[in-house]
């Protein structure tokens, strides 16, 4: 067994996170008014696709024009969402000092409270990713991944539970909201005081999108209200299976490895790149797919640097493929179509016992590289054996 | 109602998190820039040139401006390489004039006077706030009246005396006023128009830098004073321009009562204050704690740190920066005042670290 990664000593590990350093800082120089022009044209382009597509689906009479406003109306909750909303959350684009594209003032159009979100996702996922048991999307507690995780019967059941997941996507992500913040603030920096008061900020949430999809905007529509009330559940049903499928691809296919609360005590800054470079996983395209994805197809850039606006990302890809070769490190990246059918057979495979599940899947979790840094120099060892006898 | 209670219990909030405004705002903007539901906007339909490094812009107003008294001031947002930075401009024109206008000259190393003196074009689209500030005519007029201007200080003295010709003033006013050199002289035409026009005002120029012939040179002074006005302790005195000639002015003055405006950053007026250790500030909202050195304002030390929190003037005014603070104390630049150690909104752009705190950011 080997994995695709080159075992790094320390010095290279400091050197390789120098010079990702380095990439940030020429980068962020740059940022300026490209960025504020790109994040606007995605803005008017949001705001005109929900306008004609909510006004399709209420003067709608046949199933073109009704699928076509269907359509619109899920292009723009998915711009919302992901090039608009997650990126903004994540503070890339604070510095235009503009309260529409200001993470402290923005909130998305999903079931999950952006402040919410932001310590779940900002904080705790872009922190600890992929450390079973500290990161909360690893597998959202329902699905196992890796070995690390203990198998029990419940999760023969995970690839329909997954499935039903990915058509109320929203839920999932807007439910971790109140859970998480219980869970890990610590308790002098908790703002309420129960588990409850948490859920409530949730709720209010939930109850503001509710209304606004199936009750407003059918009631505006008039007699079409029952019509408004399909395009608007198929519309979020689209926008999340789309966010289910972007994001699944990010940290669960295949290759990505997964690491132990025990192996990042005392990670250096260096080190903590190198696992975002090892828990993630790109997926290659087009300009449109990578807006469509709000540049989640560079989830590895994205998980070196946050915070620099995403369209970025595409000229940090090849620098950081050149670094990846310079140290000899595997940079994930494939087509959608594969790198979503790895996220399945994943699921599928970890379903079951170990015993089966690693006929199927390699390994990529703490133990399996420590076997292979074992082996690694064992066979060192060997040669010099063989040397000796010459 | 407890199936909703959001809706029950704050209606107003729940139709604001429809967004409303946003919509109309956004449908408005794209159909002309000018058009707003919320912000006042201006666009620049004129530039004039004064003297060697300043500009006039003439600005339309949308429907949201609620007009000015002569002497008062505007917050101005103009978006520079992406990002909206606010400064605050006195309005250079009279009330009764059919459009206002800002007069700006470049400071050394300011960022946006050297934008609007170089790049700002006609028909550029500004934000504009609502006017505001002291520095206006008392609703009786005073009989006689002495004004000191230096630099870019004539702005609202300029406003304030065009108005007091358009409302036919019958007192008696005298302008002194404090420019670089000849060239560097704002206004020069307009007020020996003014001058020409009404027999009640007398404008004196002086130059401070270089000699020019006719007319006087040096730094305020006493005799300076006496000779110009002897009857000084009848007058209602203005006072507006740098720091120093305020300073020395008041000296001059005495226990006088004066008018007077100065626009400073709360870093620029102050000495700057060096500590000996560094500050821990926890921000709540972002998980993030950062180490500050608590010499400028939190705001400028976060901005260092690559932490943009939503901001504006940063000079005390317009309150966009303000935020919670959880705990710890802060000295507020302005008056050195030194706050509670618990909850309160506090002003980041004038308040210092003094020791850790936790932001509500």
């Amino acid at each position: 067994m080997k994995t695709l990664s080159r075992n790094l000593s320390k010095q290279e590990i400091e050197a390789f996170g120098q010079e990702l350093d380095q990439i940030r800082t020429e980068v962020m120089a740059k940022v300026g008014k490209e960025d504020a022009d790109h994040i606007k044209k995605i803005y008017r382009v949001y705001r005109y696709t929900e306008i004609l597509g909510r006004g399709l689906i209420h003067f709608s009479f046949d199933p073109i024009t009704f699928s076509l406003g269907t359509g619109l109306l899920a292009i723009s909750k998915i711009l919302n969402n992901m090039e608009i909303g997650h990126n903004v959350l994540h503070g890339q684009y604070d510095w235009m000092n503009d309260a529409r594209f200001n993470s402290r003032t923005f909130e998305w159009d999903i079931v999950s409270d952006a402040k919410q979100w932001k310590f779940y996702h900002n904080y705790m996922h872009h922190t600890f990713t992929n450390v079973v048991g500290k990161d909360h999307d690893y597998g959202y507690n329902f699905t196992r991944l890796t070995e690390e995780q203990k198998w029990k019967p419940i999760y023969l059941t995970q690839l329909f539970s997954n499935l039903f997941l990915m058509f109320n996507f929203q839920w999932g992500v807007g439910g971790h909201g109140p859970k998480v913040e219980y869970l890990e603030k610590p308790k002098k920096q908790r703002t309420k005081r129960s588990y409850k008061d948490y859920r409530a900020v949730w709720f209010k949430k939930i109850e503001l999108q509710l209304v606004k999809d199936y009750l407003f905007f059918p009631l505006l529509a008039g007699l079409n209200f029952p019509k408004v009330v399909l395009g608007n559940l198929i519309a979020n049903m689209i926008r999340n299976v789309w966010t289910y499928a972007v994001i699944f691809c990010g940290h669960f296919t295949e290759n990505a490895e997964t690491f132990t609360p025990e192996e990042i005590k005392n990670e250096t800054k260096a080190e903590w790149y190198l696992r975002q470079l090892k828990g993630s996983s790109n997926l290659s395209g087009g300009n449109l797919f990578y807006i469509m994805t709000g540049h989640l197809s560079h989830q590895i850039e994205h998980h070196m640097y946050p915070d620099i606006p995403a369209k970025r990302y595409q000229e940090i890809a090849p620098r950081l493929q050149k670094l990846c070769v310079k140290y000899g490190q595997h940079y994930n990246v494939a087509s959608f179509p594969k790198q979503f059918a790895s996220v399945w057979k994943r699921i599928f495979a970890y379903s079951m016992p170990d015993k089966f599940a690693l006929k199927i899947m390699e390994s990529r979790n703490t133990k399996a590289r420590q076997r292979v840094k074992f082996q690694v120099a064992e066979t060192i060892r060997v040669e010099e054996k063989e040397l000796i006898s010459v | 109602m407890k199936t909703l209670p959001f809706i029950y219990n704050q209606p107003k909030e729940f139709l604001a998190s429809l967004q409303p405004k946003q919509w109309a705002d956004f449908l408005l903007s794209e159909m002309n820039p000018l058009f707003s539901f919320t912000a006042t906007k201006a666009r620049v339909i004129g530039i004039k040139r004064e003297g060697s490094d300043s500009r006039t812009l003439v600005l339309k107003m949308n429907r949201n401006w609620r007009g000015f008294r002569a002497g008062q001031h505007v917050p101005v947002t103009i978006e520079i390489a992406g990002r909206r930075v606010t400064r605050f401009y006195s309005l250079s024109s009279a009330p009764g004039e059919k459009f206002p206008t800002i007069t700006v000259k470049k400071q050394a190393g300011g960022l946006v006077s050297h934008f609007v003196n170089e790049r700002i074009q006609v028909g550029d689209i500004l934000e504009v706030g609502a006017a505001q500030g002291e520095f206006v005519l008392p609703s009786q007029l005073p009989k006689k009246i002495l004004m000191i201007a230096g630099g870019s200080g004539i702005t609202p003295i300029h406003s304030l005396i065009k108005d007091l010709s358009q409302r036919d003033f019958k007192g008696q006013l005298k302008l002194l006023y404090f420019s670089r050199f000849r060239d560097d002289i704002i206004f020069y035409d307009s007020l020996a128009k003014l001058e020409a026009e009404n027999t009640w005002l007398e404008i004196k120029h002086v130059l401070t830098d270089i000699k020019s012939e006719k007319f006087d040179f040096g730094f305020l002074s006493a005799e300076m004073l006496n000779e110009f006005v002897p009857d000084l302790a009848e007058r209602l005195v203005y006072l507006c321009g740098p720091a120093p000639l305020q300073t020395s002015a008041k000296k001059l003055l005495g226990d006088k009562e004066v008018i007077s405006e100065l626009f400073l950053l709360p870093n620029q007026t102050n000495t700057p204050s060096t500590s000996i250790a560094l500050k821990e500030v926890v921000l709540l909202q972002s998980h993030r704690t950062i180490l500050l050195k608590g010499e400028k304002s939190i705001l400028d030390e976060l901005e260092d740190n690559g932490i943009f929190a939503p901001s504006g003037c940063k000079m005390g005014i317009c309150h966009t920066c303000v935020c919670k603070k959880v705990s710890g104390s802060v000295i507020n630049l302005m008056n050195q005042k030194v706050s509670g150690e618990g909850e309160e909104n506090i002003q980041i752009c004038v308040s210092r670290a003094q020791e850790k705190l936790e932001l509500d950011l």
